[in-house]
């Protein structure tokens, strides 16, 4: 059941990573007429300097998904673990909590934009780096309510009396029980990644032209919407589906503890 | 918008401390002062945060804007002109100090920051008041509906559509309602178009702008509503309501919304966050004339102190919508009646 709410994000994501291989035309090549329609050996037609839209639709996902990857994998790391040390030392819990609060008079687009811009040079890692930053304090929340029944079975207790070190607990007792949410944390990030990531790029920080990239594509081609609809179209398809996708894989992975007001996101 | 993995959680929580003083059913003047103290304190350590990231990051907005060929000279004269000569203490001082004052600095061409966003800001909050408002009526009474019937056909495809469309990129819902609704129907305008006093020459410009907005919050807060009205239903004075006859309309409006009013509340709070944040982007490619259209120059001009000084806005104002979730999550909870009444 889970397995097959699973198969579309992974088969897509797959897909995506080895789109560049896959494609038939170089990314930034005219090949065909501005905003050409679909037809003789170009399947999505042209974009807005005549280059091949199926080629960089292939092309343009690859940096967005390995970003997402990379900012979901690093904020569950640290979540996990953080989340697990704040359940066992409340002080710390507090802390994440007043932080989270803090964030959330933050929108995360905005986050991006402002580290991007004073972080002339920073590029990607500009990016990732507000993307993980605004991402963590959610995701903290969510290991710590975890972990906090957990840190209070008689196990934890026992070996936290019995003088086990904090990284001993953290690492052997707490989070291999944490499996289940972490997956869900991860799934739930990743998402959340491709939305901020993928905006920023709308916003024109980020992958620059030529390169081809879902978000960008979708700016610079929306003013011949009209000549060759596929070349906005399809990058929001693209972009829409993996959204979807993920998100559908990560409520499957969402440990089912009976309906709560606290939905997982 | 899957920037709030716990948005729904009911109460935003108040510190531990607190706890035992209202169940001493502390006077209400004193209860608000506690929770304006609070949003203040918060708002502060957000302005602290955003002066910390434009600080410590390499560049400042005098070598961000500097053209080709620019000698250290002339950039230590700009650097001058925007006071970034000054020590870093003292201009977060001033900073935070201007910012209640409406003086919101300096971009980095050397405009008040205040009189870039003066016209624009009034036409973002219009836009995102509709569609949280929207966002309002539309969740609710969907959650109510698949509520109705819980675990039937309804209910399964109102919280998968929900689901599914809460993922989804404001700017990807603006291209697929632009192309649908007005290139190929031709039923709605494509692009706002200003009239002479720079507001919005017809009031069709919003319906797009708004629906891309309101269609993943609606999806978010739709959960909400299930999720919290299907908590309060296993509460024990609800199940005797239902025992006693009760009409399944009056059981809703008296017993199940009352209680799920917090939960609703604070998930609705924190959608004006995603709102303003999506309204910037939104905005672009409607051409509305926001605040969004003032940050997409900021980016091509890379000036940082535009987008600290938006961030500083959009905070107050989800400080602002905050604060009334606190209020009516007090007026729900806090009170000394209510939370022991039970029967």
């Amino acid at each position: 059941m889970t397995a097959r709410r699973l198969a579309p994000a992974l088969v897509l994501i797959a897909l995506v990573l080895a789109g560049p291989w896959l494609a038939p035309h170089p990314e930034d090549a005219p090949v065909t007429l501005p905003y050409g329609t679909p037809g003789g050996g170009f399947a999505l037609g042209g974009d807005q300097l005549g280059r091949d839209v199926l080629s960089r639709v292939l092309i343009g996902g690859r940096e967005l998904i390995v970003s997402a990857l990379l900012i979901a994998a690093l904020v569950t790391a640290i979540a996990a673990v953080l989340g697990a040390v704040g359940a066992l030392r409340p002080a710390l819990g507090r802390l994440v909590e007043r932080t989270a609060d803090v964030f959330m008079l933050l929108p995360a687009v905005l986050a991006v934009l402002l580290v991007a811009l004073s972080w002339p040079g920073g590029g990607r890692l500009a990016v990732i780096a507000a993307a993980v930053g605004t991402g963590l304090p959610y995701a903290i929340r969510l290991t710590a309510a975890a972990a906090a029944p957990v840190t209070a079975a008689g196990y934890v207790e026992a070996a936290a009396a019995g003088g086990e070190r904090l990284w001993h607990l953290v690492l052997r007792d707490v989070l291999p029980n944490l499996r289940a949410t972490l997956l869900a944390v991860f799934g739930l990030r990743f998402v959340a990644a491709v939305y901020v990531v993928s905006t920023a790029g709308f916003l024109q920080v980020g992958p620059q032209p030529p390169t081809a990239d879902w978000a960008l594509m979708i700016r610079e081609n929306a003013a011949g919407i009209l000549l060759n609809p596929w070349a906005v179209v399809v990058p929001s398809l693209a972009i829409g589906l993996v959204a979807l996708t993920v998100n559908h894989a990560a409520h499957a992975l969402a440990p089912q503890t009976g309906r709560t007001a606290v939905t997982v996101r | 918008m899957a920037d709030r993995l716990t948005a729904g959680s009911p109460p935003p929580p108040s510190p531990p401390a607190t706890t035992p003083m209202r169940r001493r059913a502390t006077a209400l003047p004193v209860r608000v002062a506690g929770l304006l103290l609070r949003r203040a304190l918060l708002m502060a350590a957000l302005l602290g945060l955003v002066f910390a990231t434009v600080e410590l990051l390499p560049g400042d907005a005098a070598t961000a804007t500097s053209v080709r060929g620019e000698s250290a000279a002339d950039l230590a004269r700009r650097r001058e002109l925007l006071g970034l000569d000054r020590p870093v203490l003292e201009r977060l001082w001033d900073w935070m100090t201007g910012l209640p004052t409406g003086d919101l600095g300096t971009s980095a061409r050397g405009e008040p920051v205040a009189a870039l966003l003066g016209g624009p800001l009034p036409n973002t909050l219009l836009l995102g008041g509709i569609a949280l408002l929207l966002t309002t009526v539309l969740s609710v009474a969907l959650g109510c509906w698949a509520a109705s019937r819980p675990g039937g056909v309804l209910d399964r495809a109102v919280s998968g559509t929900a689901t599914a469309l809460l993922a989804l990129p404001e700017f990807v819902i603006a291209v697929a309602l632009v192309l649908v609704l007005s290139l190929w129907a031709g039923w709605l305008p494509a692009v706002t178009i200003t009239g002479a006093d720079g507001g919005l020459a017809s009031w069709q410009m919003l319906i797009l702008p708004v629906l891309a907005l309101t269609i993943p919050q609606t999806g978010w807060n739709t959960r909400i509503v299930r999720a919290a009205l299907a908590d309060e239903a296993r509460a024990p004075h609800v199940e005797a309501a239902v025992l006693d006859g009760l009409s399944p309309y009056r059981v809703l409006t008296r017993h199940l919304l009352p209680g799920a009013l917090p939960a609703i509340t604070a998930g609705l709070a924190t959608s004006t966050g995603m709102l303003l944040g999506g309204a910037v982007v939104v905005e672009t490619i409607f051409n509305h004339p926001g605040v969004g259209s003032v940050l997409a120059g900021a980016v091509g001009d890379r000036d940082s102190p535009v987008v600290a000084a938006i961030i500083a806005l959009t905070g107050a104002v989800i400080t602002g919508v905050l604060l009334l979730a606190d209020l009516v999550r007090d007026v729900a909870t806090g009170g000394d009646a209510v939370a022991g009444g039970g029967g």
